[in-house]
């Protein structure tokens, strides 16, 4: 931030202070969005929750996650399965809410969940989804033939990201606990 | 087909709570309750974080980065005119969009570098932005490798994007 400032402050000063308060509008704007966005989704996940459902899909996930996450805590399990299937199911917008929860209850148990909640970021920022949304409806707009078709090279090459930096991830906590 | 996956599995969610005897008004209320919290909670770190990716981007320091990368992304596999998005990505979720329909505009919606760019997109994520949300106000320090991390796994995800969009 700071070399960005002092490059401003070179090429264009008065940018400075203008640039800070229009992008700080846009995230008004944006944050006015996410309480509309979040309001449907935490809705539901309560009602996920609530209902029992929410348990279910924690133990159907379970064994995958206590692999990857190395956590017992049925609480943690259950937000991060949350989080796993809205990415997985290609809904951003609810893998956020359910991922700030996870982070939250998993901030509880420091220093034991460290590991977990820096792999929580991993495993999201590959964000594997089975539906790219977004990018389908974008080339359908545009008058693609098959919109369709790069669902299967996203899929197979935000798993090869994914575990590849699960791999790292795991390999950077062993050298820093001195095991490697 | 897929549209009717999500209203389909939100159906069953509410028969199936339904069924449990659960109050879904008063429990939907509830959580649509903790929005304004939530969003309040992290309104700062967004606006930190946003303020100093925008002065990133306007004071041409990214810029000049993406230069002295393209060569090397070039060198892995990944198409000049793709590299802006795949370096733009981790920080702005606009401005790498602006990028991904500018390419689909440019190039067409079928052709190598759309599907290139489309994969990319759908397969990477607004890193800088996702963990300030997720660690906001959150005690714990040095998340750093974790980022490190993520970064290169997008990075990774765009060399397979590009290598298997040809060959697919």
């Amino acid at each position: 931030m700071l070399a960005s400032l002092l490059v401003l402050l070179i090429i264009e000063p008065n940018l400075i202070i203008n640039t800070m308060i229009n992008e700080s509008k846009n995230v008004v704007a944006l944050c006015i969005n996410l309480v509309a966005i979040y309001a449907v989704w935490l809705a539901i996940l309560e009602i996920l929750d609530k209902s029992g459902l929410g348990e279910k899909l924690a133990k159907i996930l379970s064994p995958i996650i206590k692999k990857i996450f190395k956590t017992d805590n049925k609480e943690h399990i259950k937000y991060i399965a949350y989080n796993l299937s809205s990415n997985i199911l290609g809904l951003g917008n609810a893998a956020t809410p359910s991922g700030i929860k996870a982070i939250k209850s998993m901030e509880k148990d420091i220093p034991k969940t460290k590991f977990a909640m820096l792999m929580l970021v991993v495993v999201n920022s590959t964000s594997i989804q089975l539906l790219p949304t977004t990018v389908i409806g974008l080339r359908a707009s545009a008058g693609s033939i098959s919109p369709s078709d790069i669902i299967f090279p996203s899929i197979l090459a935000s798993l090869v990201a994914t575990i590849v930096s699960v791999l790292l991830l795991i390999i950077y906590n062993k050298i820093k606990r001195g095991k490697l | 087909m897929s549209i009717y996956i999500i209203p389909l599995l939100l159906i069953f969610l509410l028969v199936f709570a339904k069924v449990k005897k659960v109050n879904v008004y008063n429990t939907f209320c509830q959580g649509a309750k903790k929005s304004i919290s939530l969003v309040y909670d992290i309104f700062p770190y967004i606006v930190a974080i946003m303020i100093c990716i925008t002065l990133f981007r306007v004071s041409g320091i990214c810029g000049g980065l993406i230069k002295i990368l393209s060569p090397i992304f070039n060198f892995l596999g990944i198409p000049n005119e793709v590299c802006e998005l795949v370096l733009l990505r981790p920080f702005s979720g606009s401005g790498s969009m602006s990028i991904l329909q500018d390419i689909i505009s440019n190039y067409g919606a079928d052709s190598y570098i759309s599907r290139c760019a489309c994969c990319i997109f759908g397969s990477s994520e607004t890193i800088f932005y996702v963990a300030s949300v997720y660690f906001a106000g959150r005690k714990i320090k040095n998340i750093a490798p974790a980022i490190i991390i993520s970064l290169i796994g997008n990075i990774i995800g765009a060399i397979f994007c590009c290598l298997f969009c040809k060959i697919i």
